[in-house]
């Protein structure tokens, strides 16, 4: 049953809601500042669909008259009606619609009313005729009717059958075990509560019209069941991998049968406290990057010559010049697909992940459906525009990156502030952690670095090495320990030593447990590289959607990114598609940007900069 | 090449021949008005830029600002409203001196986006804004506030604003709600924040990039009098129509 539908200009004013015109229950929540928030602003209104809490929710676009039309409905159901619900809508209320009137009650409810019966009416025909083409004596599982007004009764009846509700084969299933032993054709729904003679009703539909089996039906749960425990099986199997191989111990490899004695192996198990001359580094290598001014003048050089067109637009360039003159043409999507199509191709040749330009141009072009272009603009300028917005948007960070202010805050609780760097094999990190040392050395905070990389040969050599350059202390238990007990050791220490950021580097192996460590908050930077990016992506995508998963199941105070690090950003030339994947995918901002290989090569993301490259 | 300058040539004497023929006063009339047409286009285009009436309505996401927007356009704030996408900009008459008799002025009111991502909007703004009023949500203050400061922060430090002296309204609104702050509890704990914010600024090097303006006294704590712009505070309601304050500070600063 639809919940809601709400009609809202772009500015904010709600035009119009079904929930108070119908006089039904307001939505739990705010469902709608979400969609708003996490998903139209985060340029992915190409999506199909939006979940919160128990609510899915659609939404369709008037770029014209720049109405928003959101439909809200449960999300264990699943209306076939919507979207046509939701066209239908957008064209009735665009005829009544008037930009000074604000109060659309009388007109637009019997409207909206019968448009919904419509569509419902629609909808149940198109799936008796889709029984009917099927020939196989359907079982009743799947192809269950009722009446709009019976659905409410059966929702609660449905609602005590579900599981977790989130399966719609699970319920399509349940069901059917339910209503089998009632016969083939005509059956009762689940209770006699309802009150026709047809078929009761599962709105599991679109899954299953073939025929059922039990052994499926065990099949899904014990997937369901997998699904759900599967990513904190991974954590926790990780967790007790891990000591094991540490207890066994490194063996030197022998081969030939030849034992060979040479000690070749000279790492000092603790400590070590060299005479060698280290220069100690300290603030004199100038000042890092990040302070400088980024001068870069945003004007727009490009000409409309600049633009390439792409393939040619099938209406030809006369006609198509003419009406770009004449002001009135409406854009509809096989106008804009051959310009985004040049967009997209032009985004990849810049690195940009394909899944990810593909989404951003479908949500370009939904923003762009529809509207009517102003005299003397082409296409092609009005989806650049488009495009550039969206991307200016995407990369502008969703809050403050202010990272001495936290530190500051953290330092009044009393507490040191925790950076961790997680990264795939070999991005550099360890290099970019000491950077970021420097840097926060120069505005004189105390750090301290946490050898948290137990897994690598010559890691803690390495933090060593920059510590004693930078003359700060480093917290180190040497190798083959588990990462996580040697990071909370570390902190305790600083907060004993009053240090006001402590550093943690970790092993290339994306060890989720360290990454979950702490309870008292730590920021946790991703170090991605700007040039090669496809398993990072990967990495990132299950940090993202398969730790959402793990937070629903098990862990309640599962960490996600909280900032990215672009690493090797001066070997890249123009590539810089990466940042925009990373920050995309995960949502997290740029924080710093590594471009060389000395202390003093750390820099801020420059977004207009990047946006001006990546369009060129 | 050549003959075309000859051919302008020849036209030019034409020209001059033919304007030689007519009466002179003619010509000084058709030269008068051109003239004075042009001075009254330069001095209109002059008056006009001088004094900018527009108001911004600013703040963080979820303060009020739209709702205050349709206050004080049509006096009510219709069926509610979700989180602005693109910003509300309109001319018009408040609604509460729409009965007043004789001339009203008509104000520019722009209420820009408080999502954070859609920061860049507010810079396009500000440069022709008479007035900037900063909404605070007094009930959900606490959790909001070093987001506000920040923000109250970056539009105080913009040279735009500190060299016109654009005037500043922290207005708190949804103070009918029960748990709302008072509007001095507000003002203490923004001065706190900003200057918080102003020594970790400060603290970086003198390149930094995104302070223009420096704020405050140096080795004093902030106060909101040290501005150069003036900075008052109010307190009121959006959605009950409590927004006398606002309108106040529109009328004193958009000359009727």
């Amino acid at each position: 049953m639809l919940e809601e539908l709400l009609i809202f200009t772009r500015g904010g004013l709600i035009l119009w809601s079904s929930c108070r015109a119908l006089g039904a229950a307001a939505l739990k929540g705010s469902p709608i500042d979400a969609l708003i928030r996490s998903c139209l602003l985060e340029e992915r209104s190409g999506d199909a669909s939006f979940s919160q809490d128990n609510y899915a929710l659609k939404w369709t676009f008037h770029n014209d008259l720049g109405l928003v039309f959101v439909a809200v409905y449960q999300k264990i159901l699943h209306l076939l009606y919507v979207d046509d619900l939701l066209a239908a809508v957008r064209r009735e209320f665009a005829q009544i619609y008037d930009p000074k009137r604000t109060a659309y009650d009388q007109d637009f409810t019997d409207i909206f009313r019968q448009l919904h019966l419509e569509a419902e009416a629609r909808a149940e025909e198109m799936k008796k005729s889709k029984q009917a083409l099927s020939s196989r004596p359907l079982p009743p599982a799947a192809s269950h009717k009722t009446d709009p007004k019976a659905r409410g009764d059966s929702r609660p009846n449905a609602a005590k059958k579900k599981k977790k509700g989130k399966d719609d084969s699970d319920d399509g299933d349940y069901t059917a075990k339910e209503a089998l032993p009632n016969g083939n054709g005509t059956f009762k729904a689940q209770d006699s509560v309802l009150v026709l003679p047809k078929q009761g009703k599962e709105n599991g539909g679109p899954n299953d019209n073939g025929a059922f089996d039990v052994s499926k039906l065990q099949r899904l749960r014990k997937n369901d069941r997998k699904n759900n425990t599967g990513a904190a099986d991974n954590g926790a199997k990780k967790l007790t991998t891990k000591p094991d191989t540490k207890k066994k111990g490194k063996q030197d490899r022998v081969w030939d049968d030849k034992p060979s004695n040479k000690k070749l192996d000279f790492t000092d198990p603790a400590d070590e406290r060299g005479d060698e001359v280290t220069d100690h580094v300290a603030v004199n290598q100038g000042e890092s990057m990040m302070d400088k001014d980024d001068n870069l003048s945003s004007d727009s050089e490009e000409d409309e010559q600049e633009v390439e067109d792409g393939p040619p637009k099938k209406k030809g360039w006369f006609s198509s010049m003419f009406q770009s003159i004449a002001g009135n043409n409406v854009l509809d999507k096989s106008d804009l697909q051959p310009a985004l199509k040049a967009l997209k191709d032009r985004l990849m040749t810049k690195n940009v992940a394909e899944e990810i330009a593909e989404k951003l141009c479908e949500s370009v072009a939904a923003s762009l459906e529809g509207k009517k272009l102003g005299s003397f603009t082409r296409i092609s300028s009005t989806v650049q525009t488009a495009m550039e917005e969206a991307l200016l948007r995407i990369l502008t960070p969703r809050r403050s990156i202010d990272i001495l202010r936290d530190v500051n805050a953290a330092k009044e609780r009393g507490r040191p502030y925790v950076i961790v760097f997680v990264g795939v094999n070999g991005v550099g990190k360890s290099t970019n952690l000491a950077k970021v040392a420097y840097w926060l050395l120069q505005h004189n905070l105390s750090v301290t670095l946490a050898a948290c990389d137990t897994f690598r040969s010559g890691a803690v050599e390495q933090l060593r090495t920059h510590a004693r350059r930078l003359q700060i202390p480093i917290f180190e238990k040497g190798y083959e320990k588990d990462p996580a007990v040697v990071a909370r050791e570390a902190i305790q220490e600083a907060s004993r030593n009053k240090s006001d950021v402590v550093l943690v580097d970790t092993a290339g192996r994306m060890q989720m447990a360290t990454v979950e460590l702490c309870p008292n908050a730590p920021s946790i930077v991703s170090t991605v590289e700007t040039g090669f990016h496809d398993s990072s992506l990967t990495i990132l995508h299950k940090l993202f959607v398969e730790q959402k998963l793990a937070d629903l199941s098990a862990v309640p105070t599962a960490r996600l990114i909280d900032g990215i690090l672009l690493t090797k950003f001066d070997t890249i030339d123009d590539k810089v598609g990466a940042a925009l994947s990373m920050v995309y995918i995960s949502g997290a901002p740029v924080m710093f940007v590594g471009c060389g290989q000395s202390y003093t090569d750390l820099k801020k993301l420059n977004v207009k900069s990047i946006v001006k490259t990546l369009l060129k | 090449m050549d003959e075309w300058i000859r051919q302008a040539e020849s036209w030019v004497g034409q020209a001059e021949g033919w304007i030689r023929q007519q009466p002179p006063e003619q010509i000084y009339v058709a030269a008068a008005v051109v003239a004075i047409t042009i001075l009254l286009l330069i001095t209109v285009s002059c008056l006009k830029s001088s004094k900018p009436n527009t108001i911004v309505l600013s703040g963080l996401s979820g303060g009020g600002k739209t709702t205050l927007f349709y206050q004080l356009r049509d006096g009510s704030a219709h069926q509610g409203t979700v989180t602005s996408m693109e910003e509300n900009n309109d001319t018009f008459v408040l609604h509460s001196e729409q009965e007043k008799k004789g001339k009203v002025k008509p104000v520019h009111i722009v209420d820009v986006p408080g999502h954070a991502r859609l920061k860049p909007k507010l810079d396009e703004v500000l440069p022709k804004a008479a007035g900037v009023v900063f909404v605070v949500d007094a009930q959900d203050f606490l959790s909001s506030m070093q987001a506000a400061a920040e923000y109250l922060y970056d539009i105080l430090t913009k040279a735009t604003v500190v060299k016109k002296k654009v005037p500043v309204l922290i207005f708190c609104n949804k103070t009918d709600k029960v748990t709302a702050h008072s509007k001095e509890f507000i003002k203490k704990q923004l001065e706190k924040e900003i200057n918080k914010l102003r020594e970790s600024r400060t603290a970086i090097s003198s390149a930094d990039i995104s302070d223009e303006v420096q704020l405050g006294v140096p080795g004093e704590s902030f106060n909101f009098s040290q501005c150069l712009n003036r900075v008052t505070v109010a307190e009121g309601a959006g959605s009950t129509g409590n927004v006398s304050a606002v309108e106040e500070f529109i009328r004193e600063h958009v000359k009727a």
